[in-house]
């Protein structure tokens, strides 16, 4: 226990890694709210990009970095679009409860 | 909410038992960063070169303060993180993922990805999150649920489910090791870097010079794809927030 304390290795960053993502998926699936949905999607998407920077230092290689800064284009990119959409959503609806959105259900 | 809060403390638990179990039961002698090969190491190098410079001669994982660093800023990680998923208010879960992004950005410095650590604060916790505070400020309505509803036995399973999971990537994620000797936690040091038409020259591992070579070099076609596909992005969110009618912004707001 005093080891895995003060001997932090990549072990340590991968579960933290690991333990952001689960935090994110758990808040997709209990959440109604659709802006806190795409808070929770924005945090597994950080957490996939802390894990190819730990592989990236973990194998020396460099091109990790560089995919790590497509996937944060990627996310800024998604949540411009996600963000519109939950204004757009709320303007015809005034709520953005993803409960409520059954208008697709038939 | 109180039983949200509960699983994931009660999964962070299991998770600090399991990896201190597996731990425990598999310490990893082979690596370099062992504990007792480290005092030893340590010592030596402490008393040998005390004037060189720290960051080169000592494994940053041999230092305390390090350790303690990293607990700090994975505290404000996961910490921030629950913050976003338990608030009812909406401006605590975006404070709460602005302290999530600041402890993730300093994680990455901590990964010597000091180019990416600086990125991550200002797209992230800059423009990303004041995008969130605007829409925030323009839905301004209090929720009454805020969490689905779900009986008692979905939640027992659900929370049965998550901890399982986390235990087994846990227990799968203790047993990694470095590939490589050299590549075990120490400091990376500077790298050779091929310059095109020019001398090769060492440069800092993650700089912003490192990065922009790989960037501009074997990245140069996704990042021009990325650029494509933020414009798209952009005239994509104008086109969806617009409203359909004149009429309909007078009407709403």
């Amino acid at each position: 226990m005093n080891d895995i304390f003060w001997n932090v290795g990549y072990p340590h960053y991968l579960v933290l890694a690991a333990i952001l993502f689960l935090i994110g998926t758990v808040g997709v699936l209990v959440r109604r709210n659709a802006l806190i949905i795409l808070m929770s999607v924005e945090l597994m998407l950080n957490a996939a990009n802390m894990t190819v920077l730990i592989f990236a230092r973990m194998w020396g290689d460099l091109s990790g970095h560089t995919f790590a800064l497509m996937v944060i284009a990627v996310a800024a990119a998604e949540a411009a679009v996600g963000l519109a959409i939950v204004v757009a959503v709320f303007r015809g609806r005034r709520n953005v409860d993803v409960d409520r959105l059954t208008t697709l259900r038939h | 909410m109180r039983i949200i809060a509960l699983i994931v403390m009660g999964l962070l638990a299991f998770g600090t038992v399991g990896g201190a179990v597996a731990y425990a039961a598999d310490p990893p002698s082979a690596v370099p960063t062992a504990g007792a090969e480290r005092a030893g190491k340590q010592v030596n190098i402490v008393k040998t070169t005390p004037h060189m410079d720290r960051r080169e001669s000592r494994p940053s994982s041999d230092n305390p303060g390090t350790a303690l660093l990293f607990w700090a800023f994975a505290a404000a990680t996961i910490g921030g993180a629950l913050f976003v998923i338990t608030r009812r208010n909406l401006i605590a879960a975006v404070m709460g993922m602005v302290g999530s992004f600041l402890g993730i950005s300093a994680v990455y410095m901590m990964l010597y990805a000091g180019f990416l650590s600086v990125v991550q604060m200002l797209v992230y916790a800059g423009a990303i999150m004041v995008l969130f505070v605007f829409v925030v400020m323009i839905l301004n309505r209090p929720e009454d649920e805020p969490v689905a509803p779900s009986g008692r036995a979905g939640q027992a399973l659900g929370g049965i489910a998550i901890v399982y999971l986390v235990g087994r990537l846990i227990l799968l994620l203790i047993n990694v090791r470095p590939p490589r000797a050299e590549t075990a936690i120490a400091a990376p040091g500077p790298i050779t870097l091929n310059v095109p038409g020019g001398a090769p020259e060492k440069v800092e591992w993650g700089s912003v010079k490192a990065v922009g070579t790989d960037l501009f070099g074997p990245g140069l076609f996704p990042f021009e794809a990325i650029s494509i596909l933020l414009l798209v992005a952009v005239v994509g969110a104008i086109a969806i927030a617009r409203p359909l009618h004149a009429s309909d912004e007078e009407g709403t707001s």
